[in-house]
């Protein structure tokens, strides 16, 4: 934060009079609050109005100095509560990590979780949540993009009024409902049906989650191609290419970061999606056999589901495992929500080349 | 005779013309030179065309002939109806939704808007260089052999490889033709497969001519291809329409009235509402034009 | 240059014969497609008869016919009896996905029917090679009626001879599960039935660009429909099984009662003045859970609802908005706007479960030690965070430039004109991200489930309002029922699914659909008061 970096005395010298001691009066008491906060939680109103008597002088004395302060330590705290998320979910995992040492992402046996037996590994859970991931989008990713494209490029111009924003209506449906649906209609067909010795299935959680999915993937993607400029798709026609000769030459390769955003997004919907798989699935921890077997009774637990259907009976190791769970999963996202925001960055700079 | 009417029909555009008289629509004014004699078949004619969009109606009964392997200026003050007037003649106004067209455009004697035609076949052989260059964003030979690769005529690729039936030597010497055409050869020839949204502005509009090329047209509509261009990249433009009228009809439309007094073999003025005032040799417009008000515009009474 | 022999004609007599067969076969194919799409559903039995013949046995018919059809149109345009302009090759996307239907049939046949055992790829790779080969190799009309014509005739005859039939079953993992006949029909059906349309489309624009562009926009725009129509029916379903339970035991009506009565001093009496009352008693949305109801209701999930939303909306709102202008206004380009730009990203697809775990571990032991309204308001806060911080930037980037310009040309400050011009221009989009992003935590369960959960069946609402105290000591404001445990609306459904769906259908299926309400309310004002804003500004 550069109002409150103590190394740049030349930049600090630049700032106003007021800007200076609000910023330094501000920044003292809100680290003092988070400290407090964190090691005496029953102290922390001291400091917070401490702070809160700062800004209060401040927007007295000087208004947009203080304003900028605040909106900067406002800024800031984005920064500061990625950081706790990622200090304490690294923190509480230390104690399985203690016990289970590598073992945690790698050990494959007979017994891969066991709370009594303090054995406690992630494979099972890893692969599920990659199963489920793979089905839904299966089902999400060509569903999607043919949403996406009907909606932008084929469509009348009346049904893309009302299709798009039923598609965003419907990318707000909670979770659980789907749950709730997947539970009580494609659990209960697919036992009827597929004779499952089991209630639940990764096939059925993953299909369920990829549906739940498909209105943000056609939502993302289809934003992508409408930003493909129009004189872009007239100069293909122009040249007497066909509509879908356009689209598939010019179009979407035009908008591939776009829609390959989405498609990431997608994929980090499928992989934190939570309630539906905790609500349909039937919490096996151990990998399915043969490993492919999306419908028979083993294997039937994810990273997530783990964690909502066990923080309730864990404590100690146990729950440090879920914790675990947790960080694996973090992980796994932020890295996709960096590498989209790289894809995205290197496609703009390629084509903002001279345009 | 013509006065009163230059008057009203430029009212938009003037508004301080004393003279106007409210309540007279532009249909009653018909003071039109059209008639234009010409050696030879007309590569486009039209009658009657109309255009609307929506309730705006852009253009109002045109009727013309344009001459084959010859340059044809349309212009005319902004919002007067000629890039609507281009579009007509490639269908592109078809890619308008709210677009209605009425009246008659006929390619070599052939109506371009009765039922069945093929537009792909008229796209191929009427060609469009835009306004402001819209090149693809890929490498300078695909986007010259986009359009042969599209119909089929050239097929590279694994599939076309496999199928005994590549055609890369017909492709470099077809990428090669078509930059020379355009006076691009020399500037790129190193760089082939360098991203065409890396060239200057002046380039990529004489790629995208290039482009337009390769699918061997016979006409080559311009819509004020050096707008967006600076001095230097609109001369060598000019230069090139110039050399491209012995093998091609091009139609281009331009704001810039020296531009057309350049390039152009005949000129059809256009006026405010979608009206075409003035059609004849080039020459004859700029020195002596038959309407007052296309005599105004030139001069730069108004425009 | 130009040779009017090497042209195409201008004007396309359409070659009816072709297109008249081409549509009529592709609408048998989506005809069997969609019968099978029902089948599945169950909405008819593919065991009952008609004529004489069971339903399955003319899904064999239907596609043996189609598939004789379409080798017909295929041989008679090749044979130059029909006009069409087919493309040398019907294409690599034609010929991957017939040989990837190839490899599966040649790997169910060398496994299942000829018995090759371990050895089942070999037969795999030998049908999937010989499809691709049909497809690609042969000119665009054989090679993309040959393949497909070949799949539907075999399997219609397969169908058709009852070696597949509702008897029949399959179960390829032992322990696993097993597909029945009944299901297996249809299912080939829609299958084949979408193959034969595709190409059949191709057919209809004469196997050329055109034919591509006809089977591609059927194919996108069958996909698009059959997905709507599934969200569509989706959302009805829950409406339909929804709507009674939660209108249950409405009554209303108007009554005749007392607005207010006063003294009047120099008369000595109470004047009473009398007028009509409304009286509305909803009992699912009013009543909570208790064994003398006459309808069990889910009150206290929504009043819990309402204050975890309400909290995070304060935290959130003052917080993400200021980033926004801080980021937008004030903040050049440098490591600390890309750093935050990163961590904004990265809260933003934190998924809702790691929340949860944060809040279990970070508010929960510091805020009264347990299971609080506080600790969900704090945690759906930093959800909503990320979501205010994006939507404000892009509607605060969206302001021109020349009302900066134009305010900071009359010598206003910077503070003053984002105050008075910036905010006030940008308000309807912030308004508008702000309403989405409460549409989209309102529906959060699982962090709700680690920090805040109570009671699955709770009698009584927490009573937040009047449990202010205000006291000496730090930390001088109190208020016990923020530290406590709340339900909320998905929590509720979670809850009774736990609870058994079965005993509690209603309901589960009414909190589904007071839940889906709430939610899709928010989303649908958001996003309508973003289409008004824009199409104002567009006017």
């Amino acid at each position: 934060m550069s109002t409150a970096d103590g190394g740049r005395f030349g930049r600090l010298q630049n700032l106003d009079e007021g800007t200076r001691r609000v910023g330094a009066g501000s920044a003292v008491t809100i680290v003092a609050t988070v400290a407090a906060f964190l090691l005496f939680p029953a102290a922390t109103i001291y400091p917070l109005l401490g702070f809160l008597a700062v800004v209060a002088y401040g927007w007295w004395r000087y208004q947009e100095a203080t304003a900028k302060v605040v909106m900067a330590l406002m800024t800031a705290s984005t920064v500061v509560i990625l950081g706790l998320i990622t200090l304490y979910l690294l923190w509480q995992s230390v104690p399985v990590l203690r016990q289970m040492g590598i073992g945690l992402l790698t050990h494959v046996g007979a017994t891969m979780w066991s709370p009594n037996d303090g054995v406690f590994s992630l494979v099972p859970m890893m692969w599920g949540t990659f199963l489920t991931t793979i089905i839904a989008m299966c089902v999400a990713g060509p569903l999607g993009i043919a949403g996406a494209l009907f909606t932008s490029e084929m469509a009348p111009r009346w049904a893309r009024e009302i299709i798009k924003p039923a598609i965003e209506v419907l990318a707000g449906i909670p979770s659980i409902v789907y749950g709730f649906l997947g539970f009580v209609i494609v659990n209960d067909y697919m036992m009827r049906e597929l004779s499952l010795p089991i209630y639940g299935s990764l096939f059925g959680a993953g299909v369920v989650i990829g549906l739940m999915a498909l209105p943000t993937i056609v939502s993302v993607a289809e934003d992508a191609l409408a930003a493909v400029p129009d004189e872009m798709k007239d100069g293909s026609v122009a040249l007497g290419a066909t509509s879908w000769q356009t689209i598939t030459a010019v179009t979407l390769p035009s908008a591939f970061s776009g829609v390959s955003a989405a498609i990431i997004l997608g994929v980090g919907r499928a992989l934190g999606e939570t309630m539906a798989v905790t609500v349909m699935l039937a919490h096996t921890q151990t990998l399915p056999d043969p490993l492919y077997d999306v419908f028979g009774p083993n294997g039937q637990e994810t990273l997530t589901s783990l964690i909502a259907s066990q923080y309730g009976i864990a404590s100690g190791d146990h729950m440090s495992a879920l914790f675990a769970a947790g960080v694996v999963l973090f992980i796994t996202v932020l890295t996709l929500s960096i590498g989209s925001q790289l894809v995205e960055a290197r496609m703009r700079e390629k084509l903002g080349g001279g345009a | 005779m013509s006065d009163s009417s230059t008057t009203e029909t430029a009212e938009d555009e003037q508004p301080t013309t004393t003279t106007t008289t409210a309540g007279e629509t532009v249909e009653e004014v018909q003071d039109e030179w059209i008639e234009y004699d010409f050696d030879g078949p007309a590569k486009f004619s039209a009658t009657d065309l109309n255009v609307w969009y929506g309730d705006d109606h852009a253009l109002h009964d045109i009727t013309i002939d344009i001459p084959e392997n010859s340059v044809t200026a349309l212009i005319g003050p902004s919002g007067c109806g000629k890039s609507t007037f281009l579009r007509c003649l490639n269908r592109m106004n078809d890619r308008i939704k709210a677009a209605r067209v009425e009246g008659s455009v006929e390619l070599d004697g052939e109506e371009i808007y009765q039922e069945g035609v093929d537009l792909v076949e008229l796209r191929k052989r009427v060609g469009q260089v835009f306004q402001s260059p819209n090149p693809f964003p890929k490498s300078i030979r695909d986007n010259i052999a986009y359009g042969p690769r599209k119909h089929g005529d050239i097929n590279t690729g694994l599939l076309a490889r496999l199928l005994g039936g590549d055609d890369r030597e017909r492709e470099e010497e077809l990428v090669e033709r078509c930059l020379r055409g355009a006076a691009l050869w020399e500037e790129v020839s190193d760089r082939l497969d360098d991203n065409a949204l890396g060239l200057s502005g002046g380039q990529q509009q004489r790629l995208c001519i290039a482009r337009a090329l390769a699918v061997d047209p016979e006409v080559i509509l311009m819509d004020e291809p050096a707008s967006a261009l600076d001095p230097i990249a609109t001369s060598k433009i000019e230069d090139l329409v110039e050399d491209l009228a012995e093998e091609y009809t091009v139609v281009i439309v331009t704001h810039n009235m020296q531009q057309a007094a350049r390039i152009s073999d005949q000129t059809a003025v256009f006026l405010t509402g979608g009206h075409l005032v003035e059609y004849g040799d080039t020459d004859q417009i700029f020195e002596n034009p038959q309407s007052q008000r296309v005599e105004d515009y030139i001069t730069g009474k108004f425009g | 240059m130009n040779t009017d022999a090497s042209r195409n004609d201008l004007v396309k007599r359409g070659n009816s014969t072709l297109g008249v067969a081409a549509v009529l076969l592709a609408a048998g194919a989506l005809l069997g497609a969609l019968l099978g799409a029902l089948a599945l559903f169950e909405a008819f039995a593919v065991t009952d008869a008609v004529a004489g013949l069971s339903i399955a046995r003319w899904f064999g018919v239907l596609l043996a016919g189609l598939g004789v059809a379409l080798l017909g149109v295929g041989a008679t345009s090749r044979a130059g009896l029909v006009r069409s302009e087919p493309d040398r090759t019907a294409g690599p996307v034609a010929g991957v996905a017939f040989s990837l239907v190839g490899l599966v049939i040649g790997g169910l046949l060398a496994s299942q029917t000829l018995g090759f055992g371990t050895l089942w790829p070999i037969g795999a790779l030998i049908v999937g090679a010989v499809a691709l080969l049909l497809t690609v190799y042969p000119r665009g009309d054989l090679g993309a009626t040959l393949p497909s014509g070949l799949l539907s005739l075999f399997t219609g005859i397969v169908v058709a001879t009852g070696v597949i039939a509702p008897g029949w079953s399959w179960s390829p993992i032992p322990g696993s599960f097993t597909l029945p006949g009944d299901i297996a029909v249809p299912l080939l059906a829609i299958v084949v039935g979408f193959l034969v349309a595709w190409m059949a489309a191709r057919a209809y624009g004469g196997f050329g660009t055109q034919g591509k562009q006809a089977s591609a926009y059927l194919l996108v725009s069958a996909s698009a429909a059959g997905m709507l129509a599934l969200l569509v029916v989706l959302v009805s379903y829950i409406v339909v099984r929804g709507w009674a339970p939660m209108t249950e035991g409405v009554k209303w009506g108007l009554f005749w009662a007392n607005w207010t009565y006063f003294y009047v001093p120099p008369i000595h009496r109470y004047v009473v003045i009398d007028g009509p009352v409304l009286w509305f008693h909803w009992p699912f949305v009013m009543n909570g859970h208790a064994l003398l109801n006459d309808v069990n209701g889910i009150m206290p999930a929504i009043v819990g609802t309402v204050w975890l939303v309400l909290g995070a909306i304060v935290f959130a709102v003052p917080l993400g908005v200021g980033a926004a202008v801080f980021l937008t206004e004030y903040a050049g380009q440098s490591r600390f706007t890309q750093l935050v730009e990163v961590s904004t990203n990265g809260l933003w697809s934190t998924p809702s479960i790691v929340y949860g775990l944060f809040g279990w571990a970070f508010l929960v032991p510091r805020l009264g030690n347990g299971f609080s309204i506080l600790s969900g308001q704090l945690v759906l806060g930093f959800m909503l965070l990320p979501l205010v911080i994006i939507t404000s930037r892009e509607a605060l980037t969206s302001v021109p430039n020349a009302y900066r310009d134009a305010s900071a040309a009359l010598g206003v400050g910077k503070w003053e004109t984002i105050k008075s011009v910036v905010l006030p221009a940008a308000m309807p989009g912030v308004t508008t991200g702000i309403i989405l992003g409460i549409g989209r935590i309102a529906g959060e369960t699982a962090p709700i489930l680690l920090v805040a959960a109570g009671s699955p069946f709770p009698s009584d609402a927490p009573n937040v309002l009047t449990s202010f105290q205000l006291s000496a000591t730090p930390p001088f404001v109190t208020n016990d029922a923020l530290l406590q445990a709340t339900s909320a609306l998905p929590y509720q459904l979670y809850a009774v699914i736990t609870a058994g769906v079965n005993k509690n259908a209603g309901l589960a299926w009414g909190t589904a659909l007071v839940l889906l309400l709430v939610v899709l309310s928010f989303y649908a004002i958001g996003i309508a008061s973003r289409i008004y804003f824009r199409k104002r500004l567009e006017a």
